[in-house]
């Protein structure tokens, strides 16, 4: 099969450090809390509810891609016990 | 109707990414894409958000939660990004394992349906959708755990 003309992965170099590390975070932190969640045996449905959100709010911090708020994240680590960041 | 064909645009164990190329242009569908945005003061850094994303797909895989659902019920079109942008790129998700990546534009619409531009790019995956299924039927093509294999060219 013939592949696409641009390389790749010239595209993803042309992604500048600082994005490409927003992207790596968000992504980290949504996979880790999908984790927490299905460790838990919760759905997206009892998670939003234990949490008193909206379900279209927790497939926004499950896609990879949200830009979380301290306070988010501060409810978040309350909730599973443990800190999603670590500084 | 144009021709069109398949190409390998990256590989790695958790994903296998495709485009589209028309036959009738110089550039992929994704290209299309990419180039339309990379020079734009406004749309740059979400384009780089949605490449630097795809490229974190290579790891993980394209799961579904990743995915904004577009299209109808019965294709298989997605979109990215699901947060807030203006910008789309539509993508045809196979399975975890396997994404095609379309064109995409600047949605200034409600829906996508109302844009001409936009639906255009829609409906072109949900005419391959509907060949790959043909073809994997009458055994044109092989799709594998992460691969599409043929040697097809296909009439969008």
């Amino acid at each position: 099969m013939k592949t696409m003309n641009t390389s790749f992965q010239q595209m993803l170099a042309e992604v500048p450090p600082c994005i490409q590390q927003e992207v790596d975070l968000e992504l980290a932190i949504s996979n880790r809390i999908y984790d927490l969640m299905t460790e838990r045996g919760l759905s997206k449905m009892e998670f939003a509810q234990a949490l008193g959100k909206r379900p279209c709010e927790v497939t926004k911090w499950l896609s990879g891609q949200h830009n979380f708020t301290i306070r988010t994240l501060s409810l978040l680590s309350a909730f599973f016990g443990e800190s999603l960041v670590h500084v | 109707m144009s021709e069109a064909e398949l190409l390998l645009v990256n590989e790695t164990k958790h994903c296998t990414l495709y485009t589209i190329q028309f036959l009738s242009e110089n550039d992929s569908e994704f290209e299309q894409f990419y180039n339309k945005f990379k020079d734009d003061v406004e749309f740059n850094p979400d384009l780089m958000r949605i490449v630097g994303f795809i490229g974190k797909i290579a790891d993980f895989g394209a799961l579904e939660r990743y995915f904004r659902p577009e299209g109808k019920m019965n294709d298989r079109v997605v979109a990215l990004p699901v947060v807030q942008s203006k910008l789309r790129l539509y993508c045809l998700r196979l399975s975890d394992k396997i994404l095609i990546l379309g064109n995409g534009g600047v949605k200034n619409t409600k829906t996508y349906e109302e844009s001409r531009e936009l639906s255009g790019y829609v409906l072109t995956l949900q005419n391959f959708d509907k060949l790959i299924k043909e073809g994997v039927k009458n055994g044109t093509i092989i799709v594998t755990e992460n691969k599409i294999e043929t040697d097809n060219t296909f009439d969008l």
